[in-house]
């Protein structure tokens, strides 16, 4: 993964870990589908996955950009120290009525896993491979 | 060393992935199907990642999703090849060391061929199924798509915007918000009820409208540097873009000076993510 610098400059920093709503995102809804392909052999493997997406309300959804204008205040009105209290006890408070589809989602995969978040990140380097020409 | 299948030869191009986790360690004294088995009562089946061209070689220590993770193998048939590993039937799939196992052997087989990814789960009874039903009557369609993708890679832009910058701005220039967000400073939740979700359905509205002229903006311009461009289902509510691109790989530092470009004209009201090299996800289409 290459992180672009909203500033630019080229200044390309490498890493290649991904999250777990990205894989989500990714692997379980694109991709080629088996079951066109192949209907005999195919085994059906109860997959975890299949539920787990959380369908957010529109009403919650306002409710979380409103929430975002407050936090913007509170940080415009220069108490220094409490805008940051502020949003975590918001944020923590609103947190079971009001979460994204895809982090809902992880949640629900680390809920049924008991993985802890981010646990993806590597700590290997990316193999390097060497490619030959045919 | 390569799986028994696949006769070393010079010419073939190596897959590494990556090595199994260490806990996997222990279940190395487990003997490993070979996935033989045509029992009605077998207990492991083939998980397919992919497909690949038949000159590819894998490394000898790939592995892949199941606990503990499968050895990932190729099976051959004609001009292509299917990525498979052993699991078994009776576990459900899907932690998410399942899903990046998946993920990582794909991306990291596109970073050196090209290859056809297969949605996560997808599973037949035994190899032999593996050619017999999806390479052997699909051979020429998968080839073909093959050959198209030789030099090519998927990548995923996206653009979070600055909830903060962009916020300020519609406060600007939309004065309903303006006059909702008066209406409810200061005042207890319960009271403002309504003018909340007004205010929200306005920002969102905004926001909405934002994201749908940056993503047409920064898809054209990649457009003029990429093979195909993807507009992607926003996964996030301040998405200000989500993009695939099929890159020619040895452009990819053009594609990196075009989002370099918006960088700079966006400033800190966009922030913008490349990742990659992927698997081809988003530009395999399969039969109706």
């Amino acid at each position: 993964m290459t992180i672009v610098q909203p500033s630019g400059g080229g200044q390309a920093g490498r890493s290649s870990g991904s999250g777990l709503a990205d894989v989500i995102d990714t692997i379980l809804d694109k991709g080629l589908v088996i079951d066109a392909y192949v209907r005999v052999s195919l085994v059906g493997i109860e997959l975890l996955t299949i539920d787990v997406r959380v369908v957010v309300a529109s009403v919650d959804t306002y409710l979380r950009f409103a929430e975002a204008v407050n936090r913007l205040d509170l940080s415009q009105t220069g108490q220094k120290g409490l805008p940051d209290l502020m949003q975590d006890i918001t944020q923590g408070g609103s947190k079971s009525k009001t979460k994204g589809a895809l982090e809902g989602a992880g949640e629900k995969l680390r809920d049924l896993i008991g993985e802890p978040e981010e646990e993806e990140e590597e700590e290997e380097p990316a193999p390097r491979r060497k490619r030959r020409e045919r | 060393m390569p799986p028994s299948r696949g006769k070393s030869e010079t010419g073939r191009r190596t897959v590494k992935g990556r090595s199994a986790p260490r806990e996997s360690e222990k279940a190395a004294s487990t003997p490993a199907p070979s996935g033989q088995d045509t029992s009605a009562e077998a207990t492991t089946a083939s998980y397919i990642y992919g497909i690949v061209p038949a000159d590819v070689e894998l490394a000898s220590d790939v592995h892949g999703v199941g606990d503990p993770p499968g050895k990932v193998e190729l099976v051959r048939h004609g001009e292509i090849a299917a990525l498979i590993s052993d699991v078994p039937v009776e576990h459900p799939l899907g932690r998410p060391q399942d899903l990046f196992a998946h993920q990582r052997l794909l991306d990291d087989t596109a970073a050196e061929v090209p290859v056809l990814p297969l949605r996560f789960g997808a599973v037949v009874k035994t190899p032999q199924a593996v050619v017999d039903e999806l390479l052997t009557p699909h051979h020429e369609e998968f080839l073909a798509v093959l050959r198209d993708l030789e030099g090519r890679a998927q990548f995923v832009v996206r653009g979070r915007y600055n909830e903060e910058k962009v916020i300020g701005e519609i406060l600007a220039e939309n004065a309903e918000a303006a006059r909702l967000r008066e209406q409810i400073r200061g005042l207890p939740e319960e009271a403002t009820w309504d003018a909340r979700i007004r205010l929200g359905e306005v920002i969102g509205q905004a926001v909405e409208a934002s994201r749908e002229t940056d993503t047409q903006t920064l898809a054209r311009a990649l457009a003029s540097v990429c093979v195909a461009v993807a507009v992607r289902e926003p996964s996030h509510e301040w998405d200000a873009a989500h993009l695939a691109l099929l890159v020619e790989t040895d452009r990819r530092a053009d594609v990196e000076a075009v989002l370099d470009e918006f960088g700079h004209q966006w400033g800190d009201r966009v922030t913008l993510r490349l990742s990659g090299p992927l698997a081809p996800y988003d530009f395999v289409g399969s039969p109706e």
